[in-house]
């Protein structure tokens, strides 16, 4: 089986900082989350990727997403706090 | 016909100015029950603007105690209450009908999984102050399967959130979540060091982001109980006052959820 290959860029909400990440179509959200929140240290927590407004599903894969190549996404913390 | 003024009579009235809002039915909103889970800083803030705005029925449900670190960000709490190890759900309900004399305001300290059922099927609305993605992940499913329309508030530091679960439509809060919340929904982060499963740093509070989440929170509450859905988020309202962004973000239903399997 081949997989496609792409790249997106990641955005750090916190920082400002953003990540290029070179991704298969198979890959899903939850593994971008983890890979990004890995690649700044990111204290352990709740974190969502984002394109645009529109939240994406963690075991979604990207080539379901809707994401292509070139596309910017975010990763915010989902605060837990009350 | 001539009417009859009495100079003075509408500043008399306690919620006056909650009637010159167009769209608020007032009635409706004082015949609400609500059912507040959490009395800790967002159940405090919460707690307050539930009955300055109005509402007369509220249940309050806490199972900790009021230590000295909750009074940088805790309206209801006082030091006495800390040395006291008082029961926030006690100490909140006190602070709220202080507010508005003659208020009905219900305490339970005990575990939101240990509130009977019935209490949850009697009210009109659920209002989740909580602290950790387990018992927001309860209070969803039961509010859910009781059809009941879930506020949910979370907060760290200068972020904060509120999304809104309206069933039998739409995304519930457990739609929202990944992988990430799952590895992190088994550790409870109490105030007091108490019930810890797992020890973690403990989240940042900041009463600014507090007072925000609660009073949108409580704006979408009025708007529920005054039959304005269509004035409601639609999904999410998320907050960073570091950056100064303000805004709604689309939360997709995940149709493998198994809270609206279950519902």
């Amino acid at each position: 089986m081949v997989f496609l290959a792409f790249r997106i860029k990641v955005k750090n909400a916190e920082t400002g900082a953003a990540v290029e990440m070179e991704l298969e179509t198979e890959n899903t959200i939850d593994e971008i989350i983890e890979s990004a929140a890995t690649f700044w240290s990111k204290d352990m927590g709740a974190y969502v990727l984002r394109k645009g407004k529109k939240v994406l599903r963690g075991g979604t894969a990207l080539k379901d997403a809707g994401i292509r190549s070139e596309d910017v996404l975010e990763l915010i913390p989902d605060p837990e706090g009350g | 016909m001539e009417g009859r003024l009495r100079l003075g009579a509408i500043d008399g009235d306690r919620y006056d100015r909650s009637r010159r809002v167009g769209w608020l039915d007032m009635d409706a909103v004082f015949g609400a029950r609500v059912l507040m889970v959490g009395a800790g800083a967002l159940g405090n803030e919460v707690g307050k603007d539930l009955v300055l705005s109005g509402f007369k029925h509220v249940t309050v449900v806490d199972m900790d105690h009021v230590v000295g670190s909750n009074l940088n960000r805790c309206l209801f709490f006082s030091d006495e209450d800390a040395t006291g190890r008082r029961a926030k759900a006690d100490t909140v309900a006190k602070g709220m009908r202080r507010l508005s004399p003659g208020t009905d305001v219900r305490p339970f300290t005990c575990r939101v999984e240990d509130l009977p059922e019935a209490i949850i099927n009697d009210q009109d609305i659920v209002l989740g102050c909580l602290d950790n993605i387990a018992a927001r992940l309860h209070v969803n499913a039961r509010a859910y399967r009781a059809g009941k329309v879930y506020i949910d508030g979370g907060m760290e530091g200068f972020i904060g959130k509120v999304m809104i679960a309206r069933p039998p439509q739409g995304a519930c809060i457990q739609c929202g979540m990944n992988r990430s919340h799952a590895k992190v929904a088994g550790l409870r982060f109490s105030c007091t060091g108490k019930d810890v499963v797992f020890h973690e740093p403990r989240l940042a509070a900041e009463i600014t982001t507090t007072s925000i989440v609660s009073a949108v929170m409580v704006r979408e509450a009025l708007k529920a109980v005054s039959g304005r859905s269509e004035l409601l988020l639609a999904n999410a309202f998320y907050y960073d006052g570091q950056r100064n962004v303000a805004e709604e973000m689309e939360v997709p239903p995940d149709p493998a959820c198994p809270v609206h399997g279950r519902a």
